[in-house]
Formats: structure tokens, C-alpha cells, sequence
């Protein structure tokens, strides 16, 4: 990886241009990009999405989607330009010499063929073997990927697989005709970060095995770091930096690089301290304190002075670590799914089992696992949105399960709300998002039109995004503003605790960065209490004060979160520490 | 899976006993005396009329005549028309016709309609495609009855392709006008359930992926779009099969065929409760029958189904 400078380039692309047809014009999503691999090296694209870094690995192999075409540049692939070639010349190129891993597992292979059969049409299809000498190699194949009884594995169908182990047989696929160059397209960002692991470990042991060069498209700058020795950042359709990996990381030049290294939680990450966070609300209090006297002076009420929340501010005494009440406090909440078993009888499946926790006024406790942990189910427990099986959730001291009452039910709502993970489909696209804003409002009978009016104004002012967007629809607003709506829409009835489901799971590094400050800020300002639900570890870091790691339904590790993080006691925290990417990585700053 | 067939098998028994009910009510509520119309014009004499009630039970209550009718049809026994002849023979010269007529019909529709929106959904946008949709749209919104007429003025008059009529010479060229007639308008839908099934599977990740493989256009297109996009049309064609025998009625009267939409219209006509009721229940048994055989197909079609 380091003498290969003498060597002629695998993949050389230059000034590559590409754009994509809407109405008459071409719009430009690669701008001039640059890209040289080396043969058994591996190359890392990183950016966000949006950022060209897919349609760049596509248009090496041709397949663009709709209506993008290059415009401009040359992609030579072992001395040839593939740019000149015929369409059926460019086929002979793909799966042959140029393999793909793509993004998400679930939705890559063919649900309808056995797993076997179509590892081997590409055998097929590529003339490396056929019939029963193909059936062989696809078992030889699985079974270099890391899938064990591959016999039995190669017959079944994708549905019958777990998400690794389809990733696996993708992997199993791209490299089945041995090409030269893999580009393995976000491979795991579908995954778990113990299953992202494997996987990549796997991955890089074969293609440094097989000798074979991997462009490797990511978003996360630490998994870049750690697999690749070549990082190119991508930025709006251009290349703004390249280099050797290491250089970047601990040198970066551009201020877009500088940016995204100090956004990614992997690498950086602290909670933002008690002290800074009483500062925040002390500021927070005064100015709405100055606020109120202002209005008062005009002879009005402090309605625009926020919610009750900021106005009992100065009588906090939940801030700065200071311990309080609970204001939710489970006790062995057990949740048991009656699953569909042999003939008449039904299976017990016990998602969750006998959690208990507390939330302090004010905090951020943080429930962590991989998917099937039973983080989401306590969630939807929390929330009142599912009847535990047994053990309780206390709220305030009162345990929900007795609420019965509708109007009972309806203050409880109003203390407690959700942020979901997607904010492409918690939010109705044919509401505007004032109508989206207002509905919590209008549904608990809260002010006149003018004062929600002004209400969802000052809500979107605390988010952070201009009035003007009240007017919006979901699908005119990014994935970060959408989430900023989907914030403002669980703060209009001033809750005192807010159930943030994977809320910043589907979001872009940077947006996710700026999305965890505001939550932040928002704690600070109006005494929120999190409970928070994440897969992703590093993120934990930046915003939990109590962190629970749940595995198969159980609390495997309940602490404080600079304790789990700088001395874990379960063997699975080390674990799920360990998978992190680019921890490994050292930072200059 | 055996579990399966039984339940859905068993669920045909009350919707069988409903049905017929309806059936029997409506027919008994219908104004008119039967036995009048069964003699049209000549007199009756007391005798005559009081055998034939002694037969037909037309003296007791409606539920005791549905019950004396299930009691027969449990053995097979659909009773006597009132031309005399056995109701099960009546259906047995029927049935075979309108079978075959929804049987071509069922062919001609899946044939056309796959291959036509197959290469409409693969050339989105081209000519092809937006005749395709403009054919399907005309068929779709002219009246059915319109389309059968002009196709037999057409090719059975003008052109003399084909006879214009069917009568009793039911051959399969005999049949070919009326069956294309039949499958015309759900032609149309598989059609177009076809094309959006395709532009749709065409953009599945599965299918970039196979592409990336190096799998041929022309494979890609047959093994991964082809393939996937039949599996909600064919749900669509064997929940047709029943509605092509049901709707035989038109069919069957422009072009004189004597299945069993044409043995119902006249029952109905008559007021011959045992007639009508029959068609019905052996309709109703193919229904059920025919989309068990679709849900299972459908199984077989899509490894994700499993029925337990």
C-alpha cells in the first residue's frame, strides 16, 4: 500500500462530470472529480449525502440512475477510458473486473431466487463456472464470507437471512468473478456497529487476501479513517481534499473537512458539561425574565415569555447536576410477545425484561442496543403506547398504566412526547408544517388561532429555522429541518420529557451535529428531561448523563456515561465500544 | 399448509348457506306466480296446479323450502325445472361452455395483457407505451356490450371471419370472437397492473445490483423485472377466472352461447327457484375454489408467503 506509487493506476478518473436531466436543463451533481486507486489499495469517498460520492462509484460501472449521464471527463480503468466504450463493452466490465457491495442489504437481493442461485448467475453470467462446478464455488463463496453451514445457507431465501448475513452473501457476490476493484457502496451503514464490524474485518481480510482494490463509498469519516489509506472528501459535487488518511484526519486543510472532522461524534465527543448547561439556563432565565418585565410594562401578561418551564426557571434547582425526584422511574417493566409457534401453540418471546431505570428532572438517560435489544418497546412502554406485560412506569410519581381517564390520558400526553427516527415519515406530507405544528395544539384546545399563531412562530424560532417555513410542505424541507419541525411539533405543549427514538439516526453527520446541540440547548433552556434511544454509541456520548446498555431484552450495564465510556464493566459495552469506528484513530487536536 | 386449504375449504359453508338464502328470498319475494308463467297462455286446471305446488313445495314457507333445497343439493339432487328436466343436467350441458368460454378468455387476457404491458413498462413514455394506454383506456370506458357488437358486425359480418353467432357448435374457433370480447375489458387491466408492476420492479436495488453483476440487459429484464412484476397479476387473473363466469351474462346473449350465464338470465326470467338458486351455489363454490387455488399459487410464486 505504500510502494504502489510506481505502479500504473487501476482506476484513474479525471475532471469527471455528471449531471442529471430535469425538463430541458442538466442539472450538475459531479463537478470535476479526481480519483486515482491503486491496485490492492483502497480509496475512501466521504461525504454527505448528496455530496456526488454515489453517482461518482456509479458512473464507473454505468449504472446511473434516471436520467444522469457523464458530461465531461474520462474514467480509465486499466488503461482504458470506459467512457469511450459501447454500452454492451462497459457490461463486460461489471461484476467481471469492477465488483459492487451495495448499501442495504434488505432490499439487494432478489427476494423471489434462493440466495445460491444468485451468487450463481454471476458465476454464470461472468463464464467463471456453470452448473454443478458453479454450485460448488457459490458454497466455497459463502463460506469465505463468513457464513457457516453455507450448504444449507446457499438454498435458502433472502428473507430467511438476518441483515449481516445478507451483506455477507452481497459480499459473497461482488467478489464471486474475483474482480480487480470492489467499490463497496456504504456496505454497512444498514448494520449494527458489532455486525458493521465484522463485516468490514471480514471485508478488508479478503480484499487484502485476493489482492483487490476497494473504493469505498462512506459517510463516517472514523470507519474511512480505519479501513482506508486514501481518503477523498467530496463536498456538492467537487473534491475539496485528498491525501492519505491520516493526514487528513489530523491535518485537515479545507474548512469543509476541518468541519466534518469536528462534527463526527465518533471521534471527538463529549457531553457538553453541567457547568456550561447552567450558564445556558441562567442566560436562558434572564433574558426571559427581561422579556416578561418588558411585556408587563406594555401592561400584558408574560404569555410570549415561553412555556412554564422557562417561567419557574429561576426556582430551579434541577440544573448542575444536582439530583432531584425522577420524573420517570420504570420498575422490572417486562413486555412478553406471544409469537406464533408450532401448530396451535403460541411461543413467548420476552422483548423486555425486567428493565429499571430512573430519569431525573432536567437529565438525559440513554438506552443503547443493537436492533432486538427491546430499546424501542421500553420506548412505546414510556410513552404509554404499549401495555407492559408486568412491572411498572411511574410518572411523576404516578404509575400510567392506572390512567384511565380521557382527560387524564390527555395531560399525561402533553408531559410526555416522541421524536421518531424518520423524519421523512413522522411528518404528513400533505399537512404544511404550520398545520403540522398546530395540531398538538389544536387537539389539546390550547389558545385562540393568534395564539398559536404566535406560539408555533416562537417554537420554530427555539428550532432554529425561519417563520417562512411555516408555510412549507415536508417534501420542499431537508432531513434536518424536517427533524427541527418534528422537535418543534413535541416541544408546542411544553412537555417536561421528550422520548427521542433514534432521532438523529438518519441524519448526515453535520446535521446530526447540529440537531444534538439544539437539544442541548433546548435541556438547558427549558429543563427538558431526555430519554434517549440510539444504537449509535458515539452519539451517546455527546448527549447522555445516564447510559443503559441493553442486550436481548435486558440491562447488561446501567451507569454513568463518562463511567461506561472510560471503564466499562460488561464484556458487551467493551464489545459494543470496541466496533466503534475510527476510535483507533488518533487526532492531532 | 393442509390446515390452511381445510379452514379456507370450511369457510365456503356459510358463505354457500348465505348466498342461497339471499338467493331464495329474492326469487320468493319476486312478483308474479310461477306456475302461471309455466303455462304462458293455456288454461290450468286445479289438479295440474295443485300437483305442481305438491312438487315444486311452493305451498310452505320460504326457509322450509331453502332447507328442503339444501337437503337435496347435499346429495346432488338441484330437483326438477320447471321444463322437467334435472337442474344438474341443466348445469352440466352449461357449465363446460362458459368454462371454456372463461377459460380462452382467462389465456387470451394473461397473453396479451403481460406481453403488451411488459414492453410498454420497459419502453416507459416511448409510442408503444402511450398507445398501449390509450387502447386500454377506450376499452375500459366503452360499455362491453358496445365492443361485442362491433366486433360482430365486424369480423363476423363484414369480414366473415368467424360466425357471427355460436348456437350449439361451440369449437374452439367458434368461440375465439366471444372469448376476445370477454377478456377484452380485464385485458385492459392486466395490462396496465402489468406496466406500473415493471416501471416499478425496474427500479428495485435488486435489479441495479444484478446489472452490477454483469447480468445481460435482456436476463436482468426477465429473470429479476419479469418475474417479480407477476406476482400481483397474477392475483388479479385468478380472482378474474370467477368474474369471467359470472360476467358470461353479455357475452353469452350477443353471441347466443348457452352456458350458464344464459341458463341463469332465463331462470330468472321464469321465476324457477330451483334453476337460479343452483346456478348460483355452484358459482359461489367456484369462487371460493378458484381463489384458494390463486392464494396458493401465490405462495408458490413468492418465497416470503407461507400460509400455517
Amino acid at each position: 500500500m505504500t510502494a504502489v506509487a510506481t505502479e500504473r493506476p487501476l482506476l484513474q478518473i479525471r475532471d469527471l462530470h455528471i449531471a442529471f436531466t430535469s425538463g430541458k436543463k442538466d442539472v450538475p451533481a459531479v463537478r470535476g472529480v479526481d480519483l486515482t486507486v491503486y491496485p490492492g489499495q483502497t480509496v475512501a469517498i466521504v461525504g454527505e449525502s448528496g455530496s456526488g460520492k454515489s453517482t461518482t462509484a456509479h458512473a464507473i460501472i454505468d449504472l446511473l440512475p434516471g436520467t444522469g449521464h457523464i458530461t465531461g471527463g474520462s474514467i480509465e480503468f486499466d488503461g482504458v477510458d470506459l467512457t469511450s466504450l459501447s454500452a454492451r463493452k462497459k457490461r463486460a466490465y461489471r461484476g467481471d473486473r469492477i465488483g459492487l457491495v451495495p448499501q442495504d442489504p434488505m432490499s439487494n437481493l432478489n427476494p423471489l431466487y434462493r440466495v445460491g442461485t444468485q451468487i450463481k448467475e454471476v458465476l454464470e453470467v461472468n463464464d467463471v463456472a456453470r452448473g454443478k462446478a458453479a454450485d460448488r464455488r457459490v458454497v466455497e463463496l459463502l463460506e469465505e464470507a463468513g457464513l457457516g453451514d453455507a450448504e444449507s445457507r446457499a438454498r435458502q431465501y433472502p428473507h430467511e437471512y438476518s441483515g449481516g448475513m445478507r451483506q455477507r452473501a452481497l459480499i459473497a457476490a461482488g467478489l464471486a468473478a474475483r474482480p480487480q476493484l470492489l467499490i463497496a457502496d456504504e456496505p454497512t451503514s444498514a448494520l449494527d456497529v458489532t455486525v458493521q464490524k465484522q463485516i468490514l474485518d471480514h471485508l478488508d481480510g479478503l480484499t487484502d487476501e485476493l489482492g483487490v482494490a476497494v473504493l469505498l463509498i462512506t459517510h463516517d469519516l472514523g470507519l474511512a479513517a480505519e479501513r482506508a489509506d486514501h481518503l477523498v472528501v467530496m463536498y456538492k459535487g467537487q473534491v475539496v481534499e485528498s491525501g492519505p488518511a491520516l493526514q487528513i484526519l489530523q491535518d485537515p486543510q479545507h474548512p469543509y473537512s476541518q468541519r466534518l472532522i469536528n462534527s463526527a461524534p465518533s471521534l471527538r465527543s463529549r457531553r457538553l458539561m453541567a457547568r456550561e448547561r447552567a450558564e445556558v439556563r441562567a442566560e436562558a432565565a434572564e433574558t426571559a425574565l427581561e422579556h416578561a418585565e418588558e411585556v408587563i410594562g406594555h401592561g400584558e401578561g408574560p404569555e410570549s415569555a415561553g412555556s412554564p418551564s422557562s417561567a419557574d426557571a429561576a426556582s430551579a434547582d434541577e440544573f448542575g447536576g444536582q439530583v432531584s425526584a425522577p420524573v420517570i422511574r420504570t420498575t422490572d417493566l417486562t413486555k412478553v410477545f406471544k409469537l406464533p409457534g408450532k401448530g396451535l401453540a403460541k411461543r413467548d418471546f420476552t422483548a423486555v425484561d425486567a428493565v429499571s431505570f430512573e430519569l431525573a428532572r432536567g437529565t438525559t438517560t440513554a438506552i443503547v442496543g443493537e436492533s432486538g435489544s427491546g430499546k424501542s418497546t421500553v420506548a412505546r412502554m414510556v410513552l404509554g403506547l404499549l401495555e407492559p406485560t408486568s412491572g411498572t412506569v411511574e410518572f411523576d410519581g404516578v404509575d400510567i398504566t392506572t390512567i384511565r381517564s380521557r382527560a387524564q390520558q390527555l395531560a399525561f400526553r402533553r408531559r410526555v412526547q416522541p421524536v421518531f427516527q424518520n423524519p421523512y415519515a413522522s411528518l404528513d406530507p400533505m399537512y404544511s408544517i404550520y398545520r403540522s405544528i398546530e395540531e398538538p395544539l389544536r387537539l389539546h384546545g390550547v389558545g385562540t388561532g393568534k395564539e398559536r399563531e404566535r406560539k408555533i412562530r416562537d417554537l420554530l424560532d427555539k428550532v432554529s429555522l425561519p417563520a417562512a417555513v411555516m408555510s412549507r410542505y415536508p417534501n420542499e424541507l431537508s432531513g434536518g429541518q424536517r427533524q427541527r419541525v418534528a422537535i418543534a411539533r413535541a416541544l408546542a405543549l411544553d412537555p417536561e420529557v421528550v422520548v427521542l427514538d433514534e432521532a438523529v439516526s438518519a441524519l448526515d453527520v453535520l446535521v446530526q451535529a447540529q440537531i444534538l446541540k439544539l437539544l442541548n440547548d433546548l435541556q438547558a433552556e427549558l429543563g427538558l428531561s431526555y430519554l434517549f434511544i440510539t444504537h449509535d454509541l458515539a452519539v451517546v456520548r455527546q448527549i447522555a448523563d445516564q447510559v443503559l446498555v441493553m442486550q436481548q431484552g435486558r440491562v447488561v450495564e446501567q451507569a454513568g456515561s463518562l463511567e461506561v465510556f472510560d471503564s466499562p464493566r460488561e464484556e458487551y459495552t467493551k464489545r459494543l465500544l470496541a466496533a466503534i469506528p475510527g476510535r483507533s484513530v488518533e487526532l492531532a487536536s | 399448509m393442509w390446515r390452511y386449504i381445510a379452514k379456507r375449504l370450511l369457510q365456503t359453508v356459510p358463505v354457500v348457506l348465505g348466498s342461497t338464502l339471499l338467493i331464495y328470498a329474492m326469487v320468493f319475494l319476486q312478483p308474479g306466480d310461477p306456475i302461471v308463467a309455466l303455462f304462458g297462455e293455456k288454461p290450468i286446471s286445479d289438479a295440474a296446479r295443485a300437483q305442481l305446488t305438491a312438487q315444486y313445495n311452493l305451498d310452505q314457507p320460504f326457509l322450509i323450502q331453502w332447507l328442503l333445497f339444501l337437503k337435496g343439493a347435499l346429495v346432488g339432487d338441484f330437483g326438477i325445472s320447471y321444463s322437467g328436466q334435472p337442474v344438474s343436467d341443466l348445469i352440466g350441458r352449461a357449465l363446460p361452455i362458459t368454462f371454456q368460454l372463461a377459460v380462452m378468455a382467462l389465456i387470451f387476457e394473461a397473453i396479451l395483457g403481460v406481453v403488451a404491458g411488459f414492453y410498454a413498462g420497459l419502453r416507459r413514455g416511448r409510442i408503444f407505451d402511450s398507445t398501449m394506454l390509450v387502447v386500454s383506456l377506450v376499452v375500459i370506458a366503452v360499455p362491453i356490450f358496445v365492443l361485442g357488437f362491433m366486433m360482430q358486425l365486424i369480423f363476423g359480418i363484414q369480414l366473415q371471419w368467424v360466425p357471427p353467432t355460436v348456437g350449439s357448435n361451440t369449437s374452439f374457433t367458434n368461440m375465439i370472437l366471444p372469448a376476445l370480447v370477454l377478456g377484452l375489458v380485464s385485458f385492459a387491466y392486466v395490462l396496465r397492473l402489468t406496466r406500473t408492476s415493471v416501471i416499478e420492479n425496474l427500479t428495485a436495488d435488486h435489479v441495479r445490483t444484478a446489472r452490477a453483476h454483469g447480468v445481460p440487459d435482456g436476463m436482468v429484464n426477465r429473470r429479476h423485472v419479469l418475474r417479480n412484476s407477476m406476482i400481483p397479476v397474477v392475483t388479479f387473473l385468478g380472482a378474474d377466472l370467477g368474474a369471467l363466469m359470472a360476467g358470461a351474462v353479455v357475452t353469452e346473449g350477443i353471441f347466443n352461447i348457452n352456458g350458464i350465464g344464459n341458463l341463469a338470465y332465463q331462470a330468472i326470467l321464469r321465476g324457477e327457484n330451483p334453476t337460479v338458486v343452483s346456478v348460483v351455489t355452484v358459482m359461489v363454490i367456484i369462487y371460493v375454489v378458484t381463489s384458494l387455488a390463486v392464494d396458493l399459487l401465490y405462495a408458490a410464486l413468492d418465497p416470503r408467503i407461507r400460509y400455517a
